[in-house]
């Protein structure tokens, strides 16, 4: 019975966090990132203040490792042009410059540590390997933009 | 004299394959334990890490070549197809290895703790030879033509490796009780 009332009330927390904070970020690779940084990186364990205290800290951590995963399981089944993109799209929400992006995601890559824990490594490798070429793409055509007017960003079509 | 030191001999050939025989036929429950152990875990994952369909289909899919190669400079077009090739060696290698663990484990430990039928048996022996032929095909595909040589096989060999997990699941049933899996606990599916 209490496991019930516990998957519950975890439903509930995940929907809660849906609604409230992630449908502000359109691109699982958002999504991703966010929850990947609410994970205190010496326990594994997920934490919110907001969902925690709404409901419980153990109701949190589950729903948010549930919305973790949700979001992985969608990047992981976006095509390299839908990262393109994202990748596009996270820029835009960073405010970031995008030279200073482009020279930390080539160098930390911090994507690597974002995925959620007990994923295939096969998977994660695959992951990774398409966020670096999409990487490189939005660079190239940031490039390409920049030669034909030097004041331009990439324009690209909206997140799927 | 000679034809006692020959029936001393013959004993003695008797019994040293008796206690061989009787070494081999009791494995240790500890030993039994870790092999089932073992099997489940590559059983897991075979299912929910190397085959499932969209991750299969995302792959190989073609979609991404051809946006690759209208819209990336040649670099990033051959750094594409290079880390391609890499997942889908990586791929075939790692459920080729899987069905050899699985298949090891069929031979060596599943009859001692399931109970199959003789056709399945002959089934999942044939399955094994086929998904074990089209794995070392689809790898020379892979090395000599890249990750797109072979889009049919791939889809067979995950087809007949679902069904190799399939059966093996049913021999294995016995270990997920519902409810209590030993393999995994709530807190540990959050530790990074």
């Amino acid at each position: 019975m209490k496991l019930s009332i516990n998957l519950t009330d975890v439903e509930l927390a995940a929907d809660d966090l849906r609604r409230r904070t992630l449908s502000h970020m359109a691109a699982p690779l958002e999504r991703m990132i966010y929850l990947g940084s609410t994970r205190d990186y010496n326990t594994g364990l997920y934490y919110h203040d907001g969902l925690a205290s709404r409901f419980s800290d153990e109701v949190a951590c589950e729903a948010l490792a549930n919305c973790h995963r949700e979001a992985y399981r969608q990047l992981l089944g976006s095509s390299i042009e839908d990262l393109v993109l994202q990748i596009d799209s996270y820029i835009r929400s960073t405010h970031a410059a995008p030279r200073d992006f482009i020279a930390a995601w080539k160098s930390l890559q911090p994507y690597r540590v974002a995925v959620p824990s007990s994923t295939d490594p096969l998977a994660v490798e695959f992951l990774c390997g398409n966020v670096r070429i999409a990487l490189a793409i939005w660079e190239a055509h940031r490039d390409d933009r920049s030669r034909q007017r030097p004041d331009a960003s990439p324009q690209l079509l909206p997140v799927r | 004299m000679i034809q006692l030191v020959l029936s001393l001999l013959v004993g003695l050939v008797l019994v040293v394959s008796l206690y061989f025989f009787a070494r081999r036929a009791k494995p240790s429950a500890e030993g039994s334990a870790q092999q089932l152990r073992k099997a489940k875990q590559t059983l897991d994952s075979l299912q929910f890490g190397l085959l499932p369909n969209d991750l299969v289909e995302r792959i190989f899919a073609r979609e991404d070549l051809e946006y690759v190669f209208s819209s990336a400079p040649p670099d990033v077009q051959a750094l594409f197809l290079t880390d391609r090739k890499n997942i889908a060696l990586g791929w075939v290698r790692r459920v080729r290895a899987a069905v050899l663990e699985l298949m090891r484990f069929h031979r060596g430990h599943a009859r001692l703790h399931a109970r199959l039928s003789f056709s399945t048996e002959i089934r999942l022996a044939l399955n094994f030879a086929g998904l074990l032929t089209a794995c070392h095909l689809l790898q020379i595909a892979f090395y000599l033509r890249g990750p797109y040589a072979a889009p049919g096989m791939v889809r067979t060999a995950a087809a007949a490796a679902g069904r190799v997990c399939l059966i093996s699941e049913n021999s294995l049933a016995f270990l997920s009780v519902k409810g209590v899996d030993p393999l995994e606990s709530g807190a540990a599916r959050h530790r990074a």
